[in-house]
């Protein structure tokens, strides 16, 4: 079976070397210089015309992808360096706006404090002057009452001694005890 | 098996077989493929640059062009010179693409079974040898094109020839390197063939081993090999390029006298 099989290739092989032994080597390979002639020019012809019609509309399309992508990249680039620059000037930026807030800050305390310390002396100046006035007032207040009191005193003490002495005394004693009376009560 | 594999008489045959002629001018299966993997290829590619110049674009243009930009970036991160990575690409593109549909076509079902007068109609063209040597001579036509306009024409012949009695070292480097030049490309052209040719022969005899299981074992075998065409129609582009590459880059401050003679001082 083995033998059938082989025998079959190493006939066909025999056949073909014996065959072309008029071509030589070449022959037997096939090659024949007229059509290898044809091969050529139809391949030489192939690629020109591929090199003219077809190729040109690719890499066109190619190149313009490619400027695509670099464009794209080149943006991207600078974009990244746009926003690494806008990032520094924000940073920048929050960086003086803490410096400022600070400075604010302490300015505005201080301020504070001032006013503070302003009010409380605007605020004490008034209270003393309101307990100046107030006493001004009660010191006016006391005076009058005291004028008020004295003025009653004397007007019942002179009702009193009138009372007391209007049966034993004249007119005349009366006046003399009533000032009497009035100056004791002015003491 | 192995009797009914012997008894199905399959045809195994290097040479692609002429279907028709054209005066004496032989028409044979593998360009036959080679037709319709080049209709493929333009309508794919005249389709999308259609698409994308009216930017209209969809999944299928999408893929294209992913691939497209995939492959000018290899070639971009192979010759850092953007003006001689934009010369060589149009070709180094075409071998791709090309290279990668017509043998995908080599998996197609049906293509060593439709025959006409006993021949199969359909074989891709990358296991035709006629097309893989003439990519390789494009190739190296192109290289060498490249190298001259790079380091001028005295400049490239000093590549290979170099004067045996001021620098004998150098001059034997240089018979190597026009040796290496040739094989490079005999090499390439051959991977390209021998890798087409035995993924064809490969489904066939997968397809007469499976026998009924064949629907089963071949689109296991179909997917490899749609792997294998990436690959070699990858190698093929990829190669072009380095060898482009180091073609222009071998000036003279690559000289191994200048190197000997810089070290010296």
């Amino acid at each position: 079976m083995l033998h059938s099989f082989v025998t079959q290739f190493a006939e066909a092989a025999h056949a073909a070397e014996a065959e072309p032994a008029s071509g030589g080597v070449f022959g037997a390979l096939g090659i024949d210089w007229q059509m290898l002639l044809f091969q050529v020019i139809g391949f030489v012809v192939l690629v020109l015309i591929m090199g003219k019609f077809v190729y040109p509309i690719l890499m066109k399309a190619v190149d313009q992808r490619q400027e695509n992508i670099e464009e794209g990249a080149k943006a991207a680039e600078e974009a990244e360096k746009k926003a690494a620059e806008a990032e520094a000037n924000i940073e920048k930026l929050l960086k003086k706006a803490r410096t400022e807030a600070s400075d604010i800050v302490s300015t505005a305390k201080a301020e504070a404090g001032q006013m503070v310390e302003k009010a409380e002396s605007s605020a004490k100046t008034r209270a003393d002057r309101i307990v100046a006035e107030a006493q001004e007032e009660i010191a006016k207040d006391v005076l009058a009452a005291r004028k008020a009191l004295e003025k009653d005193t004397l007007n019942l003490v002179k009702q009193a001694a009138g009372l007391a002495v209007s049966g034993v005394a004249d007119s005349k004693l009366d006046a003399q005890v009533i000032k009497k009376a009035v100056e004791g009560a002015k003491k | 098996m192995m009797q009914q594999f012997a008894a199905l008489d399959l045809h195994i045959d290097i040479k692609t077989a002429p279907i028709f002629h054209i005066g004496d001018f032989a028409v044979t299966n593998a360009m036959l493929t080679g037709t319709v993997s080049l209709l493929i290829f333009f309508a794919v590619f005249f389709y999308v640059a259609y698409k994308v110049k009216n930017g209209q674009y969809n999944r299928f243009v999408g893929l294209v062009q992913w691939a497209f930009e995939g492959m000018l970036g290899q070639i971009n991160s192979v010759i850092p010179d953007k003006t001689i990575a934009r010369r060589i690409m149009p070709l180094a593109m075409t071998i791709f693409f090309y290279v990668l549909i017509s043998y995908w076509m080599s998996i197609l079902p049906g293509l060593d079974s439709i025959k006409w007068n006993g021949d199969p109609i359909l074989r891709s063209i990358a296991a035709d040898m006629n097309f893989t040597f003439a990519l390789a001579f494009i190739s190296l036509v192109a290289t060498q094109m490249y190298a001259i306009r790079q380091l001028g024409g005295m400049g490239n012949l000093s590549r290979y020839f170099r004067n045996p009695i001021k620098d004998p070292l150098g001059s034997f480097e240089g018979i190597l390197e026009l040796i290496g030049e040739l094989s490079r490309y005999t090499a390439l052209s051959l991977r390209l063939f021998g890798n087409c040719f035995a993924g064809e022969v490969l489904l066939l005899i997968m397809s007469v081993l499976t026998g009924y299981f064949a629907a089963l074992a071949l689109p296991v075998f179909m997917a490899f090999e749609l792997f294998i065409g990436f690959i070699q129609a990858y190698v093929f582009f990829i190669l072009t390029v380095i060898f482009t590459s180091l073609a222009i880059s071998h000036g003279p401050h690559d000289d191994h006298s200048t190197h000997a003679k810089q070290e010296a001082a």
